[in-house]
C-alpha cells in the first residue's frame, strides 16, 4: 500500500476560496518570538520555508498586530507598520518556492496585554483586567471601534503588498474579537454588548473590511474559540451559531478552531502529554455539522496516522499540526513517502516551544536542535569520514552519534546498559511521562539509518576507547545519584532513580524532597501514591514543581496530586536526618520564619542534583592523538534539552 | 582625583541593568540616557556591566564587553563635555547568569546550583579560567582603545569573581579554592596592565553576604579590602549574594543607606590606601552629602536617585527641587524576561530619553484648567506651569496626591508620599492657582481642560450574604480607624504590593490575618520589584496566613468561602471582615468635549502610567492651536 492511499484523507487535495492546497495538514499560527523591532525576520522566512520544503499543505504565519495599542510582548510583528512588506514578502517567496500557499494571521490581542511595551492604554470591549496581564484596560469608544476594523484593513493590505495568499482573523487565544464575543470580558451595553449579536458585531464588521481589502484572489479564514474553559465564558453552542453569521456573510473561505484562553487556560491549548491527543476535537466536529466551509480541527496531533483518522471520521476537513511540525519540518513529507516512523514525533513536552514563549525567548525544540536555528546555516564537517567514538547512549550521546553519522562520519557509540535511552528510560517509565520516551526513540532510529554501530552492553574504558583508534571521541557518560549531605547513608534515603528502576520500593509515609523544580519530584511522587504510600512533597522553593507551570504541566498534576492526596510543603529545607524506629526522623527548618518541626516518615525520596560521570573525561581530557568532547549531564547534570543541544554542537563541529 | 582625573563631582551613577541594548551593543539610547545624568552632574558613569567572555549571557539584552567598543566610545564622547568621567562596567555572572540565551553550560567555581534559577553550573577547569581572565584583558584593551577613563571590575552580587570569594559557592580543593582571592587578583593584575596608572580601576565587591555561616563577612571583607585597595583606584562596599538576590537594591522595605556602617568599617580598614564609595538605597542628598562629611565615604553612588531626577547633581543648591526617589523598584528594576525598559514612576522620560522630548520648553501662554490633583493631574499642572501657562487646579478632596497619596499609606510605601509632595510643592511654587475640597461640573466645562478625575470601586466577584462586612481599600486608607476588631481576611486578586501591604498593616495591628489570592505564591507581581520573596517571609513572620491558589466566593457574617482555583474544592476561612483589595474603575463621569484625559480615569493602573498620561496631556494642550474666540 502506498503512503498516500495509507492516507487517503491526509492527502487529497483541497480547495479553500482562491486556494487550493495539496494536503490536509495545516501549520497553524504560532507565536516564535523571532521578530525584531516588530519586524519579521530572516529567521521567520526560513522557520516557515524548512516547513513548507517538508511538505505542510498550507502554512499561517504567528500573528500580525492591528494597531499601536496591542503590544501585549516584546517581539510582536508590528502589521500596521508598512516598513513589514519586505519582511513578508521575504516569507511568501520563501514558502512559494516550495509551491505551497501562505497566510496571515491578523489580531489585536485587546485586553489580554499590558502597556509595559506600548505605553498605551490598554484596549478592551469593557475595564475587564486580564487573569494574566491584571491591567485595567479601556472600554473602546465607537470611534475606536472604528479605528480597530481601519487597522485591521490596512494589515491585510499589507498582506496582500506582501504576497500572502490568505488571511485569518485570530478570534480566539488571545485576540479582542473573543473579547467582544465572551460574556466573560464583553458588559457593555451598547450594540457591540448583549446579545450575541451584538457582541459578534465587530468580528462580522472585521470580515466585511478586510474582505473588502484582501478582493477575491485571496482566502479568509476565521479562527473561533469553541470552549473558553472559563467561567461566565463562550461555550460551543454560541460558537456554533458565530461560526454560522460566518458563512452567511459570504465572505470567509474557511474556519479555524480553538480550545482556551491564552491568559488563562493555556494549558488546553497547547496541552502537554498529560491530555489525550484528539482532546479538542469535538469543537471542529460541531462546527462542521453546522457550516459547509472547511473546518481546522487542531490539539496534539502527532503522527499522520491520527490525523488521517480524525479525517476520515468527519471531525475536520484540515488538521492543524504545529507541535509535531516545529520537532520535524520533515513530517508531511516523511508521511508521504511511506517513512512515517522516521518522523521525529514530538513529545508535547512543551520544554523548549511553549516553555520559551512563556519567557520570552525564541521558539526551539528540545529534540530539533535546529529548530529557531533555521536561517544560521550549519558548518561543513572539516573532512568527512572522521572515525567517531561516542561514549554514552542517553540523549546527549545519541543526538552525538546521529548528528555525527548523517554528517558523513564513521560513529561506534558504546552504551554501559543493554538498552540505550539514559536516564530518559527511567523517567518515561512513570506513565503520565511515557512519550517522553520518544526523545531517545527517535535519535536511536536517526542513528540506526546513518549507519551509527550501537553497542550496548559495553563498558568503555580509556584502553578500549583507544583500541578503536578514534579520531574524535564524544563522552556522553552522564550523571549518578549523589545523596545530599544531610542523607548520613540511611538506608531508607533513597534516590528518584533508585525509585524508578526498581532498587528501592518505598513504602507507608515518603516524604519527596524537591530540590529541583521540575518533573522528577512531582513524577515519582505520583507513581508512590499510586501504589498505595502517603506522599508529602517538601521543597524549599515557592512551589512544587516551580518549572512545571512553564511547560504547563502545573494545573493537571495538581489536580491528579489532589485526588492522589499528595501534599505539598514549601519554604521548606532539611536540616538533618535520624533513623528513627525503622523509619526515618527529618529535621525541616521553615525558612521564611526560622521554625523547626520533625517529620516522621517510612522512606525519604531525593529529587536532588546528581553528580557528573566525568572520570573519563579526566582521564582523556588531553590526551593524545584525539579530540576529546564531553556533552550533556557528564559536564554537568541539567535537563534532556540540554544534553540534545550539545550532543548536535560538538557533532557539528566534527 | 581618581588614578589622576578629575571627576567633576562625588556622586556615581552606577552600573545598572536598563534593557537598552541593541542585540548585546551598548546603543544610542544608552549613550542618550548617560548623557543625560553627565549633564547633570554626575562625577562619575559606569555603564551597565558588560560580559567579558560570551561563555556568560545572563539576560537577553546584557551588554557583551566584545560588541560594546563602538557603544563605549559614543557615551565617552556624549559625556566628556560635562566633565564626568565614564567607566565600563565589567563583569562575569557565573552560575547566577542563564543558559536560556547561550545554551551553554553555567560557569562556577563549584558545582553549587543558583538558589534562584536552580540549574546546576559546571566546575571551572584551568581552560575556563584562563578565558576569563583573559576575558577581563581583552574587555580592558577595548575599554582603552574606546577612549574611556577606566574600567570597574565586579565582584558585587551577581558575580563570577564574587562567587570564587565565597564559601557558599567555592568548594575547589586546588589553588583557587585554598586561596579565594587569588581569580580576583589574577583578574585586577590583568586589567591592571592593560590600563596602565593613568586610567581608573574600580572594583564593586560584596563586603557582606549575610550568609555568615560560608559567605564573605565584614570582618573577612575587611581583610579582603586592605589587601585589594592599593591595587584599585576606587572601591565600591556592597552587599549580597546569591542568597538574597534582593540585598543589594531593595526596595523600600529596606532603610535608606543600609550599607552605612559597612562602608565606615571597610573605609577605615582600608586607611586611605583607595576612596571608598557607598552604595545601598542612597538616595536623599542629604543622607549623600552627611556620608562623605561624616567619613564613611569618599564618594556615593546614588544611582536610581538620577534615575528619579537625572539633574540630581545639578539642583543640589536646591534640594527641595530634586524630584525624590521613592525605592519602589517598579520600573527600574527591570531584571525580567519581558526586558522591560529601565525606567521611572516619576519621570517616565528615564530610559526614553530618544524618544520622549524634554518636558521644559515655553509656548503661547494660555490658561488651562486640571480637573483631579492625583498625580495625573499633578503632573500636567507641573508641566504646563514650567512651560509658562496659567494653570488652575482644581481638587475634590480638601488634600492633593489623590491615590498616589492613599498608597504611601500601605506599610512599606511611605515613600511614595514623598512624590506626591514633591508634586504638590512644584506646582505650588510654579504659582499653579489650586482649589481644594472644590466640586466642579465636567459638563459645564470648555476650553483648555485636563480630566484626570481618578477612579471608583470596582465589580465584586463574589456574593455578599447577610451580615457580611466588605470594606474597601481605599476607605480603609483614607479612614485607617475604620479598621474593625475581628480576624480579617484580605481579597487580593492583583498581587501587588497593595494586598500584601494591607495585609501585614492588619496583622500588625493584631488581627488574625488572612491573604487571599488565585495564585500559586502571594503578590506575584512583585517579582518584578525584587519583593516576592521577601513579601512572602514577611508575612508568614507576621502570622498571616497565606489562602493561596483560593478564588473567593462567598462573604458571611463569620467566614469566607474560598474554592481551589484549579481542582475546585471549596474552604471556609473564618473572619469577620473583608478587605477588598480589587482593580477599580474608571470614573464614568463624561469628560467634555476637547479636554484631554489622563491617568486612572482612562483606566486605573500605576502611578507611572498617570504620571506619563498627566505629562502626554499637558504638552498636548500646550502644543495644539489656540481656539479662535468668537
Amino acid at each position: 500500500m502506498s503512503a498516500t492511499s495509507r492516507y487517503r484523507h491526509l492527502f487529497s487535495p483541497l480547495r479553500l476560496g482562491p486556494v487550493t492546497l495539496a494536503n490536509r495538514v495545516v501549520f497553524s499560527a504560532h507565536l516564535t518570538n523571532y521578530a525584531h523591532d516588530g519586524l519579521p525576520s530572516e529567521q521567520h522566512a526560513a522557520y516557515y520555508a524548512a516547513r513548507a520544503r517538508g511538505g505542510a499543505g498550507l502554512i499561517i504565519t504567528e500573528e500580525h498586530s492591528t494597531h499601536p495599542t496591542d503590544w501585549p510582548y516584546e517581539k510582536l510583528i508590528h502589521g500596521f507598520h508598512p516598513e513589514v512588506v519586505p519582511g513578508y514578502r521575504r516569507i511568501t517567496d520563501a514558502v512559494h518556492a516550495h509551491d505551497v500557499p501562505v497566510f496571515a494571521q491578523l489580531n489585536h490581542n485587546g485586553g489580554q496585554a499590558s502597556s509595559m511595551y506600548s505605553r498605551l492604554p490598554v484596549w478592551a470591549p469593557s475595564p475587564v483586567p486580564d487573569p494574566l496581564f491584571r491591567e485595567v484596560p479601556k472600554g473602546v469608544t465607537l470611534a475606536e471601534i472604528d479605528e480597530i476594523v481601519a487597522g485591521y484593513a490596512t494589515v491585510a493590505e499589507h498582506c496582500r503588498a506582501g504576497g500572502f495568499d490568505g488571511v485569518e482573523l485570530q478570534c480566539s487565544h488571545s485576540s479582542i474579537v473573543r473579547g467582544f464575543l465572551s460574556p466573560a470580558t464583553n458588559v457593555r451595553n451598547d450594540d457591540y454588548g448583549g446579545s450575541l449579536a451584538n457582541r459578534a458585531r465587530l468580528l462580522l464588521r472585521l470580515v466585511a473590511a478586510v474582505r473588502e481589502a484582501i478582493g477575491p484572489g485571496m482566502a479568509l479564514g476565521v479562527r473561533l474559540c469553541g470552549d473558553e474553559l472559563i467561567e461566565g465564558g463562550t461555550t460551543i453552542d454560541e460558537a456554533v451559531e458565530v461560526a454560522r453569521w460566518v458563512e452567511a456573510s459570504g465572505c470567509v473561505d474557511y474556519i479555524n478552531t480553538s480550545i482556551g484562553v491564552a491568559t488563562s487556560t493555556l494549558y488546553m491549548i497547547e496541552a502537554s502529554m498529560s491530555i489525550p491527543p484528539g482532546y479538542a476535537m469535538f469543537i471542529p466536529s460541531a462546527l462542521r455539522k453546522a457550516v459547509d466551509l472547511p473546518v481546522v480541527g487542531v490539539g496534539r496531533f502527532k503522527d499522520p496516522l491520527q490525523a488521517d483518522r480524525a479525517l476520515a471520521e468527519g471531525h475536520a476537513d484540515l488538521i492543524g499540526v504545529v507541535r509535531g511540525q516545529i520537532a520535524d519540518a520533515d513530517f508531511v513529507a516523511k508521511a508521504r513517502a511511506g517513512h512515517a516512523t522516521e518522523i521525529r514525533t514530538c513529545l508535547s513536552c512543551n520544554q523548549e516551544c511553549v516553555g520559551r514563549m512563556g519567557l520570552n525567548r525564541w521558539l526551539g525544540c528540545i529534540e530539533n536542535p535546529r529548530t529557531g536555528k533555521e536561517s544560521v546555516a550549519l558548518p561543513t564537517p572539516i573532512r568527512r569520514g572522521r572515525r567517531v567514538v561516542v561514549v554514552g547512549g542517553g540523549p546527549a550521546g545519541l543526538q552525538a552519534a546521529a548528528t555525527a553519522a548523517e554528517r558523513g562520519h564513521e560513529v561506534t557509540l558504546l552504551e554501559r546498559q543493554q538498552g540505550t535511552g539514559g536516564q530518559v528510560s527511567l523517567a518515561a517509565s512513570v506513565p503520565s511521562r511515557a512519550e517522553f520516551l520518544d526523545v531517545v526513540r527517535n535519535s536511536l532510529s536517526e542513528c540506526r539509518r546513518y549507519g551509527v554501530d550501537v553497542r550496548t552492553g559495553v563498558t568503555a574504558t580509556a584502553a578500549e576507547i583507544r583500541a578503536l583508534e578514534p579520531e574524535v571521541v564524544v563522552l556522553a557518560t552522564g550523571a549518578r545519584p549523589q545523596a545530599p549531605w544531610w542523607a548520613g547513608g540511611i538506608e531508607r534515603i533513597v534516590d528518584v532513580r533508585d525509585v524508578l528502576d526498581g532498587t528501592a520500593a518505598p513504602e507507608g509515609h515518603v516524604v519527596v524532597v524537591d530540590d529541583l523544580g521540575f518533573h522528577q519530584a512531582t513524577s515519582v511522587a505520583e507513581l508512590l501514591a499510586d501504589r498505595g504510600c502517603t506522599v508529602r512533597i517538601s521543597t524549599s522553593g515557592m512551589v512544587v514543581g516551580q518549572d512545571l507551570g512553564v511547560t504547563l504541566d502545573l494545573e493537571t498534576f495538581t489536580v491528579r496530586a489532589a485526588a492522589k492526596g499528595i501534599t505539598q510543603t514549601t519554604d521548606e529545607v532539611v536540616l538533618g536526618a535520624e533513623q528513627d524506629d525503622g523509619g526515618v526522623r527529618l529535621q525541616m527548618l521553615t525558612h521564611t520564619t526560622g521554625s523547626t518541626t520533625d517529620v516522621h516518615c517510612d522512606w525519604v525520596v531525593c529529587a536532588t542534583h546528581q553528580t557528573p560521570e566525568d572520570e573519563l573525561w579526566h582521564e582523556l581530557s588531553g590526551a593524545a592523538g584525539f579530540e576529546v568532547h564531553r556533552v550533556g549531564d557528564c559536564v554537568t547534570p541539567r535537563r534532556a534539552h540540554a544534553a540534545v543541544i550539545e550532543g548536535h554542537r560538538v557533532a557539528v563541529g566534527i | 582625583m581618581l588614578a589622576g582625573r578629575r571627576a567633576p563631582s562625588r556622586v556615581v551613577f552606577g552600573p545598572h541593568e536598563t534593557n537598552l541594548a541593541r542585540g548585546r551593543a551598548i546603543s544610542q539610547a544608552h549613550v542618550a540616557y548617560y548623557e543625560r545624568r553627565a549633564a547633570g552632574g554626575a562625577g562619575l558613569v559606569v555603564t551597565e556591566t558588560a560580559s567579558v567572555d560570551d561563555s556568560d549571557w545572563p539576560y537577553e539584552r546584557a551588554p557583551l564587553a566584545a560588541d560594546c567598543g563602538e557603544g563605549w566610545a559614543s557615551v565617552a564622547r556624549a559625556c566628556r563635555p560635562h566633565g564626568t568621567l565614564v567607566l565600563a562596567g565589567l563583569g562575569h555572572a557565573g552560575s547566577q547568569g542563564s543558559s536560556a540565551y547561550s545554551q551553554r553550560a553555567l560557569w562556577a567555581p563549584s558545582r553549587v546550583p543558583d538558589v534562584a534559577s536552580r540549574e546546576l553550573p559546571m566546575e571551572m577547569e584551568a581552560a575556563e579560567i584562563r578565558a576569563v581572565v583573559a576575558g577581563f584583558t581583552r574587555a580592558a584593551e577595548l575599554a582603552v582603545e574606546s577612549e574611556l577613563d577606566g574600567v570597574e571590575v565586579d565582584a558585587g552580587q551577581h558575580s563570577l569573581l564574587r562567587q570564587f570569594l565565597s564559601g557558599l559557592t567555592n568548594q575547589r580543593g586546588d589553588a583557587y579554592g585554598t586561596d579565594k582571592a587569588l581569580l580576583l587578583r589574577e583578574v585586577l593584575a590583568a586589567v591592571r596592565a592593560r590600563l596602565g596608572d593613568e586610567l581608573v580601576l574600580g572594583l564593586r565587591l560584596s563586603c557582606d553576604e549575610l550568609a555568615p555561616w560560608a559567605g564573605i563577612t565584614p570582618e573577612h571583607a575587611q581583610e579582603l579590602a586592605t589587601d585589594l585597595a592599593a591595587g584599585v583606584d576606587y572601591l565600591v562596599v556592597v552587599r549580597g549574594s546569591a542568597m538574597g538576590t534582593s540585598a543589594t537594591r531593595p526596595d523600600s522595605h529596606t532603610e535608606p543607606g543600609f550599607n552605612l556602617e559597612l562602608c565606615r568599617t571597610i573605609r577605615t580598614a582600608v586607611a586611605g590606601a583607595s576612596p571608598v564609595v557607598l552604595q545601598g538605597s542612597v538616595v536623599d542628598p542629604e543622607q549623600a552629602e552627611h556620608a562623605l562629611a561624616d567619613g564613611a565615604a569618599d564618594l556615593v553612588e546614588l544611582t536610581r536617585a538620577q534615575i528619579a531626577d537625572a539633574e540630581l547633581v545639578r539642583k543640589l543648591g536646591t534640594p527641595e527641587r530634586v524630584r525624590p526617589c521613592t525605592l519602589t523598584n517598579q520600573r527600574c528594576r527591570v531584571r525580567d524576561n519581558r526586558n522591560p525598559i529601565v525606567s521611572c514612576i516619576g519621570d517616565p522620560r528615564s530610559g526614553h530619553e530618544l524618544t520622549d522630548t524634554p518636558v521644559d520648553g515655553s509656548d503661547t501662554p494660555r490658561s488651562v484648567l486640571v480637573v483631579g490633583g492625583g498625580p495625573a493631574g499633578l503632573e500636567a499642572a507641573r508641566v504646563l506651569a514650567l512651560r509658562g501657562h496659567r494653570v488652575r487646579l482644581v481638587e475634590r478632596e480638601d488634600t492633593l496626591g489623590g491615590a498616589l497619596a492613599l498608597a504611601a499609606r500601605v506599610p512599606g510605601r511611605d515613600r511614595l508620599g514623598l512624590l506626591a509632595r514633591w508634586l504638590e510643592d512644584e506646582v505650588r511654587g510654579l504659582g499653579v492657582d489650586i482649589a481644594t475640597g472644590t466640586e466642579v461640573d465636567l459638563a459645564g466645562l470648555s476650553g483648555d481642560v485636563v480630566v484626570a478625575t481618578g477612579s471608583v470601586p470596582g465589580p465584586r466577584g463574589y456574593t455578599v450574604y447577610d451580615g457580611g462586612r466588605v470594606l474597601d481599600v481605599v476607605d480603609l486608607l483614607r479612614e485607617p480607624s475604620l479598621l474593625p476588631e475581628g480576624p480579617v481576611a484580605v481579597h487580593d486578586p492583583v498581587g501587588d504590593a497593595v494586598g500584601v501591604g494591607i495585609a501585614e498593616l492588619a496583622a500588625a495591628a493584631g488581627r488574625p490575618t488572612t491573604i487571599i489570592s488565585q495564585d500559586q505564591v502571594i503578590g506575584t507581581q512583585l517579582a518584578l520589584t525584587g519583593d516576592l520573596a521577601d513579601a512572602n517571609a514577611r508575612l508568614q513572620r507576621a502570622g498571616v496566613r497565606l489562602a493561596k491558589r483560593s478564588v473567593l466566593r462567598e462573604v458571611h457574617a463569620d467566614h469566607v468561602v474560598v474554592t481551589d482555583a484549579v481542582t475546585g474544592t471549596p474552604t471556609r476561612l473564618d473572619c469577620t471582615t473583608l478587605i477588598h483589595c480589587g482593580h477599580r474603575l474608571p470614573d464614568p463621569a463624561p469628560a467634555p468635549e476637547g479636554a484631554v484625559e489622563a491617568g486612572d480615569r482612562v483606566a486605573p493602573r500605576t502611578v507611572h502610567e498617570a504620571v506619563l498620561e498627566g505629562r502626554r496631556a499637558a504638552l498636548t494642550l500646550a502644543t495644539r492651536p489656540l481656539a479662535v474666540r468668537p
